[in-house]
């Protein structure tokens, strides 16, 4: 029987045992600290192979070649190789010790280099040194191929796709997840499961990184969505330190247990990873000995991933919003930017879009006089380390698509996909290899359909050409197809029909450019607002729109509620909660209470934005200018020095209210001129020669102002001698001195004596993160721990 | 020994626990209401987007240790009783070094010149704990590769300019990672620009 065939046949039936770990099972062999594992079992072929035999014995099904760093990239800090024949070896070996019947995996494991956006390896590079592996493996007679322990989900695609180009063998993926459940690359199980699946895995899991208990959760968070078996490979527990030894001492007996809940959490391939022998082996066969695992999902899920998030898609789930923003079309900067080879506008747009609530960002670079392939590549990897939104690869470049599909480190969705001719020949088949979701643009060669009876006829067309070639119905968005209602006053009618009839009948999810239906029209906002209202209500699954816009994010998040989208209107409330909040509608101060006291609580509480008009409304109701500083701004900035001594207000509260009051302050200086001029005294504050660091001294200068002192901050990395000259100039009351470094701290020592030495006797604060009281005593200088303290120590010494 | 390995495009989730904590936030004692807590939220994911986080790491084989120095090969030299007694069981020396990069400190400078030392000093606080994290990532990467060689790492690691490990060793670290290829820059006073930048030594030895 084939092997993928039986493998499916097994999954079935029960749960397919993987084999145990090589690594440490190899070291507890004998292997040396610091040998080459493939080279010292070709040398120790004996080893090896009873390691295989031995898992064989414990009751895997399946074994994996000693393959795991044979790269060229690993090997080459040993001597040299021939990668292909290595590979061979080593399958050879495996065969060789477990005979014929047994499964063998071939094992790829990472390059230790990561793969371009995330890293300097190349993407095709990357295929190439995996190709190279497989060949070797196949050459050797493997059954299956295991990609394992990758941290970098675009390595990960890059050995798929290097499987996928060279053969059709069972192909399992497994990433490691470090604590907090994300590979050290940032992504999540279900972004990698939506990613690897669709790209052609025939089944996905993780291993290594933690003991059994912590990965079932990842195989729980997968299971929903994943029609592939899904492989847990945990380690002997997590590994403790023994006298300064690293040692995996979970008992098989105990590995084992965790059997049943992997079974409930979901697996279909299990096995284990470091420091498990095959005593974990036979234990876990045995307590998993005749139970039937849970199958995989039927139906693939709708869903789309980036490197670091997935987005799930459903007919009936909230409006996806896919901002429309980063097109060329009419922005001459944007345009400027691509030519040069910039992307700094890209990022801001795609973080603004993210921020304003789009879940997906449509990318398109076409314009004349550009290698748009190359262009859009460019762009793909200026984001995707940066950006957590899934990406739609919008073009009419068949060779641009075909770029960005290759080396998007996640599964996209290619817009669009037309009846025309080209297009459903090359699109379609790319689509399928690359496993990308992709929108169905309902016209052909000859014709823009106008009625949603042609549309219809078309879809079906098209529907059918895709399912031919194995792509499904769920990978599928149709374009409702917008057009200006202000040339066609039918047309918004025939779109809401064409997406009732895809909803309801085809159950297909669907897609609107929304700002076409209003173009030529004023007060476009309003059309697009209402059609967006009914195509919602039409069933509507996503909008290319502009996220920026509030009054359509408004009638979407209105919208879903309606519809029961948004089932128990959280979004909506978290939404407009959140809106609130950043567009600073919510009041600060009690409106009854008295202008007095809403000036006093907008120090307290940090109200920069609102204290000038409490400032004006109790200037208005009669209060005196010199009042309001000192009997109600000053109390309050001295309760907020208090609260932060006492811990109930942080560095942001601090500082927040420091600056509401410098700001009312500064708003009542023309009423405070006599105040003005009885300035305390004058401060000079500098950070020491040498040292760069100058935000505590910042916010000493910020506080010592509100207490009325005049600040003179000669910066950071101030010589000695610029400070003498300061003192001499500004016979300050007090100087205060930063540092933040133990190699600059002797520096303010140096600073007194020099002052000293010119006979100035004013005196020193000295603070900063290695500043101590004792060091400040040695050196003739007062300690101050913080910016309230600096303001307080200031405050005596000017009394 | 191994070449340097350089890594960009670091992806670290800013450590919100650390971070709140950096800037005196106490659980149970420090009250926060919404407002305050959205606007630090918003400048920590404005951090985020500043900072361009990169590392570099080196294994190097410890050639000789005494109770005050530790001689790794091509004479690279630490003389430091704390570092020699972390690394006394280890085989190795990883050196390590990590970046925030120069648009996260010119983000903290525009606020803290337009007078928004509230976010100036939250995108600080931001920048300064994950730069730390980049070493517990490059920490986790090496783990990795480690445990297959029957190796692992120690637990702690030592910053040139704390305890007894004089920050002059700075400038060795940043010579032997090459860290101008990060982008990176050392001052007469073995200073790092930008300022969000660490290095660190940490011990490779048998696992078991």
């Amino acid at each position: 029987m084939d092997a993928k065939k039986r493998i499916l046949s097994i999954i079935e039936k029960r749960v397919l045992i993987l084999d145990g770990a090589t690594g440490t099972e190899l070291q507890r062999r004998g292997m040396p600290q610091g040998a080459c594992p493939e080279q010292w079992c070709m040398e120790n072929q004996g080893i090896i192979k009873s390691i295989h035999k031995d898992y064989m014995m414990a009751g895997s099904d399946v074994v994996y070649t000693c393959t795991f760093g044979a790269n060229r990239v690993k090997l080459s800090q040993y001597d040299s190789f021939n990668i292909q024949a290595t590979n061979r070896k080593l399958a050879e070996l495996a065969r060789d010790a477990v005979g014929e019947n047994m499964l063998i995996a071939g094992d790829i494991g990472p390059t230790g280099r990561f793969v371009q956006p995330f890293g300097d390896l190349e993407f095709e590079e990357a295929v190439d040194i995996f190709k190279e592996q497989v060949k070797g493996l196949l050459e050797g007679s493997v059954d299956l191929f295991i990609i394992e322990t990758q941290m970098d989900i675009q390595e990960a695609r890059a050995a798929l796709i290097a499987v996928k180009e060279t053969c059709d063998k069972f192909t399992m993926v497994t990433m490691t997840y470090e604590e907090g459940g994300r590979t050290l690359n940032g992504t999540d199980p279900v972004s990698a499961l939506v990613t690897l699946e669709s790209l052609g895995a025939d089944a996905v899991g993780c291993n290594c990184s933690t003991g059994p208990e912590g990965m079932i959760p990842y195989i729980e968070a997968m299971k929903p969505h994943a029609s592939v078996p899904l492989v847990a490979k945990p380690n002997a527990g997590m590994p403790r330190l023994v006298n300064n030894k690293t040692v995996f001492d979970m008992k098989p007996e105990t590995f084992a247990s965790f059997g049943r809940a992997f079974l409930k959490a979901g697996v279909n391939i299990l096995g284990g990873c470091c420091g498990t022998r095959p005593g974990h082996i036979k234990s876990l066969t045995g307590v998993l000995d005749g139970k039937r695992p849970r199958p995989p999902r039927k139906k693939a899920i709708s869903a789309l991933s980036s490197a670091r998030k997935s987005v799930i898609l459903g007919i009936g789930s909230p409006l996806v919003i896919i901002g429309e923003r980063i097109n060329p079309t009419g922005k001459k900067d944007l345009q400027k930017e691509l030519i040069k080879g910039k992307t700094t506008i890209v990022l801001g747009l795609a973080r603004e879009q993210e921020e304003k609530g789009a879940s997906l960002l449509d990318i398109n670079v076409g314009m004349p006089d550009i290698d748009e392939a190359e262009t859009l590549k460019r762009v793909i990897y200026a984001l995707s380390p940066l950006i957590s939104s899934p990406l739609v690869i919008d073009s009419s470049s068949i060779e641009a698509i075909e770029t960005a599909l290759r080396i998007y480190p996640g599964r996209a969705m290619v817009n669009s996909i037309s009846g025309e001719t080209h297009k459903i020949e090359r699109l379609l088949p790319l689509a399928k290899k690359y496993g990308a979701m992709f929108i169905l643009l309902p016209l052909t060669d000859k014709e823009l359909p106008a009625t949603s009876r042609r549309r219809k006829e078309i879809i079906k067309d098209i529907l059918g050409r895709a399912q031919e070639i194995g792509v499904d119905k769920s990978d599928i968005v149709v374009d409702g197809l917008t057009m200006t209602v202000s040339a066609s006053p039918g047309s918004a009618k025939e779109t809401l029909e064409t997406i009732r009839w895809c909803t309801r009948s085809q159950k297909l999810l669907t897609v609107v450019g929304l700002s076409n239906i209003s173009f030529g029209l004023p007060q476009r906002k309003w059309v697009n607002s209402a059609f967006l209202a009914m195509a919602i209500h039409s069933g509507l699954s996503m909008a290319i729109a502009n996220p920026s816009s509030t009054e359509l994010m408004a009638i979407k998040m209105a919208s879903d509620v309606l519809t029961q989208r948004d089932k128990d209107a959280s979004l909506f409330i978290s939404y407009f909660a959140t809106s609130d909040q950043s567009s600073g509608q919510k009041p600060v101060a009690k409106e009854e209470a008295s202008p007095a006291q809403n000036v006093y609580m907008s120090v307290l509480e940090g109200n920069r934005e609102g204290i000038i008009d409490h400032l004006d409304k109790a200037i208005a109701a009669g209060m005196d200018a010199y009042k309001l500083v000192n009997e109600i701004m000053i109390p309050a900035i001295m309760e907020v020095g208090d609260m932060f001594d006492r811990k109930e207000y942080f560095l942001p509260q601090l500082i927040a209210s420091a600056e509401a009051m410098k700001k009312g302050f500064e708003h009542l200086k023309p009423l405070l001129e006599e105040l003005t001029s009885q300035e305390k005294g004058t401060i000079v504050l500098a950070t020491v020669k040498g040292d760069i660091h100058d935000i505590g001294k910042n916010i000493v200068a910020l506080m010592l102002r509100n207490h009325g002192f005049k600040v003179i901050d000669l910066g950071k990395d101030v010589a000695k001698e610029e400070i003498i000259k300061a003192i001499k100039k500004y016979n300050p009351l007090v100087v205060g001195l930063s540092a933040l470094m133990t190699t600059t701290m002797v520096n303010m020592r140096d600073v007194i004596e020099l002052a000293r030495r010119h006979g100035l006797n004013c005196k020193f604060i000295v603070g900063g993160a290695v500043v101590t009281r004792a060091y400040a005593d040695s050196i003739g200088a007062v300690y101050a721990k913080d910016a309230v303290e600096a303001a307080r120590v200031a405050e005596r010494l000017s009394s | 020994m191994e070449d340097t390995r350089y890594f960009h495009n670091i992806i670290i989730m800013p450590p919100r626990d650390l971070i709140y904590a950096r800037l005196g936030y106490r659980r149970g004692k420090t009250k926060v209401d919404d407002r305050q807590k959205e606007e630090i939220e918003r400048a920590i994911e404005q951090a985020q987007s500043f900072m361009e986080l990169k590392g570099a790491a080196k294994r190097i084989r410890i050639e000789k240790i005494t109770s005050s120095e530790v001689v790794l090969a091509q004479g690279i030299t630490f003389d430091s009783r704390q570092l020699s007694s972390m690394l006394k069981d280890s085989n190795e020396a990883l050196l390590m070094a990590a970046t925030a990069g120069n648009r996260i400190m010119q983000a903290i400078k525009v606020e803290s010149d337009s007078g928004n030392l509230t976010r100036a000093v939250i995108l600080d606080a931001v920048a300064s704990e994950t730069t730390d994290k980049v070493l517990d990532w490059i920490s986790s990467f090496y783990k990795q590769e480690l445990v297959r060689q029957g190796l692992n790492l120690t637990s702690r690691r030592y910053s040139a300019g704390y305890g007894d490990l004089d920050l002059k060793h700075q400038k060795t670290i940043y010579d032997t990672l090459g860290l101008n290829r990060l982008g990176v820059k050392i001052t007469d006073s073995y200073i790092l620009i930008p300022e969000k930048s660490v290095t660190a030594i940490a011990g490779i030895r048998q696992a078991a």
